[in-house]
């Protein structure tokens, strides 16, 4: 299993070519974190990150889709935050077979 | 539920097998029938009923690969009366750890020859039909049209946003997986199918809906390049295949009318299963996740509210799969006296002529194990990458790229990788990071990398 994360932050999960970039399977980054925020907020760690994997990959909130706003748009009280003790998961398609 | 006025394609989902499907017909089965079928009839929930459904059903395999073959031999086996493969290539060693369906005596046939040949060994009862092609937007919806369900076992971005966009347009149900390295996915498309353009929150999403664009070449790895463990691909292939079974016993690749009230079971979530396989932790857990995926997207390019897809525009090449899956990226151009072929480079080093250098291999260290050109020092593309980015962001010198005993400022680098793409790529890099002080040092690429040492140096060496 995942090792919870420390208090405070979230876990992220880094599947197929995201785990390839970024040389790790899963890191724990610090909540709460508007999830508008959080493209921009790996590609401050892994510079490229975006254009490589993050554009065309699904993310996933504690086993669930979630739609990536973009992060240009202005605050807004609904909208979705990563919460301390989430678990976050980035999935780039596979193709091969 | 939603009006829509459109016209719908209903035209092709309601063929005469459909409908006897659906109605399950109510023939006795052969003594053959009973006897092969018996252990999966008396599962609860199959029954005759169940199996009859099976048995009058058409399912398309696209890909008689990794995922195709141990899908088909369990929708062989589960006795689907009508099953089609469709594959352009040939049997060839190096497919066999993971593609059980093919045999060392069938290499060089091709592949759906090979399948079919041992399915028939498995089942004699089902029909076979045999399409040795690729698919392409010009024989896709002849060949789809034909079937109740289609299994994605392909290989490249590009046929299966393809193979989506069809079944959307054909209202066929798509059971999909993928499988590199080390990881696989699962997802059932388009099931129950519903009409292009019905969006209320509440029907199947396509592959678009999933992935709306597809990843640049340059991260896409094929299983030739990557490589793939048989079991990895071999689970999705046979998840697909219970997938497939489930539909079609329980009837739900039945095309939805507009008007039907939907049973409460068709509004299951669809679910995105994630298989990963951790070669570095062999007493770890099983590591298989389920994410619930959304419903159709209403913006989306081939289902949503107001596509402009069509059976016609696809045909004459409209969307082109090919340039949406390429987009084009930023190539290095590099001057001539910045390259040297690798016969160039082999025999300026046999006659002493090349300076004392550093040479580069940027393949990954598993290619690089299995051998290398006398005296490379390997340093994985990925790994350099990031290492330059972070150069870059002003965390270390650009001198930790090179190996250590190579502090000469002048030291020419020459860089080598699998194919002579990456390299490239490396020199330009290792010059904007002021590697060649201006050009002092000379950093050159080795044309065509290892695939052309291998074909124009050493027919020995062993490249995969």
């Amino acid at each position: 299993m995942t090792p919870k994360p420390p208090k405070g932050h979230f876990n992220i999960l880094y599947f197929a070519s995201a785990g390839s970039y970024t040389s790790k399977n899963v890191e724990a980054l610090p909540a709460p974190l508007p999830l508008r925020k959080l493209f921009s907020t790996l590609e401050e760690r892994y510079q490229g990150i975006r254009a490589s994997v993050l554009d065309h990959s699904l993310v996933t909130i504690n086993l669930a889709y979630a739609d990536v706003p973009d992060d240009k748009a202005p605050e807004d009280k609904d909208e979705i935050v990563i919460q301390e003790g989430d678990e976050v998961a980035i999935i780039p398609p596979v193709s091969s077979g | 539920m939603e009006e829509d006025t459109r016209d719908h394609p209903f035209a092709y989902g309601t063929a005469a097998s459909t409908l006897a499907a659906r109605n399950g017909s109510s023939r006795r089965l052969t003594d053959d029938e009973f006897d092969r079928y018996s252990r999966q009839m008396i599962v609860p929930g199959m029954g005759k009923e169940g199996q009859l459904r099976l048995i009058n059903s058409r399912v398309l395999i696209i890909g008689a690969g990794g995922l195709g073959c141990p899908a088909a031999q369990y929708i062989a086996g589960a006795g689907i009366g009508t099953i089609g493969i469709v594959d352009g290539d040939v049997v060839e060693t190096s497919n066999l750890h993971r593609q059980i369906g093919h045999a060392t005596s069938r290499i060089g046939m091709t592949k759906v020859d090979s399948l079919i040949t041992h399915l028939r060994g498995l089942n004699p009862l089902p029909t076979y039909i045999s399409y040795p092609t690729h698919l392409t937007p010009q024989n896709a919806a002849d060949i789809i049209s034909q079937y109740d369900l289609v299994m994605d076992c392909t290989d490249n971005p590009a046929t299966r946003y393809l193979i989506s966009d069809m079944c959307v347009l054909l209202c066929k149900p798509l059971v999909s997986a993928a499988s590199v390295q080390k990881s696989g996915q699962l997802i059932v498309l388009n099931c129950p199918p519903t009409a292009q353009g019905l969006v209320d929150g509440k029907y199947a999403p396509c592959y678009r809906c999933c992935f709306r664009k597809p990843p640049p070449p340059s991260s896409m790895v094929s299983c030739g390049e990557a490589g793939i463990m048989g079991p990895v691909v071999g689970m999705m292939g046979v998840a697909q295949a219970g997938e497939a079974i489930k539909i079609l016993a329980s009837a739900l690749h039945i095309p939805r009318q507009v008007t039907e009230d939907v049973p409460e079971t068709n509004l299951q979530q669809p679910t995105l299963l994630i298989y990963t396989y951790d070669l570095e932790s062999a007493v770890g857990p099983y590591s298989f996740r389920a994410l619930k995926m959304g419903g159709r997207r209403k913006s989306c390019f081939a289902c949503g509210a107001g596509s402009t897809l069509t059976l016609e525009g696809v045909k004459a090449g409209n969307p082109n799969y090919e340039q949406f899956c390429s987009i084009p990226t930023s190539k290095a151009n590099l001057p001539p006296e910045e390259r040297i072929t690798a016969a160039a480079y082999h025999a300026a080093k046999e006659k002493g002529e090349l300076p004392e250098h550093i040479l580069l291999d940027t393949r990954e260290k598993e290619h690089f194990s299995l051998g290398s050109i006398e005296g490379a020092v390997n340093v994985p593309f990925g790994k350099l990458l990031m290492k330059a980015a972070s150069i870059k962001r002003g965390g270390g010198s650009s001198t930790d790229l090179l190996p250590i005993e190579s502090s000469k400022p002048d030291t020419p680098i020459f860089v080598v990788c699998r194919t002579g793409l990456d390299s490239q790529e490396t020199v330009e890099t290792l010059k904007e990071l002021g590697l060649d002080n201006g050009g002092k040092r000379k950093i050159v690429d080795v044309v065509g990398g290892m695939r052309a040492w291998k074909q124009d140096v050493d027919p020995s060496f062993p490249f995969i």
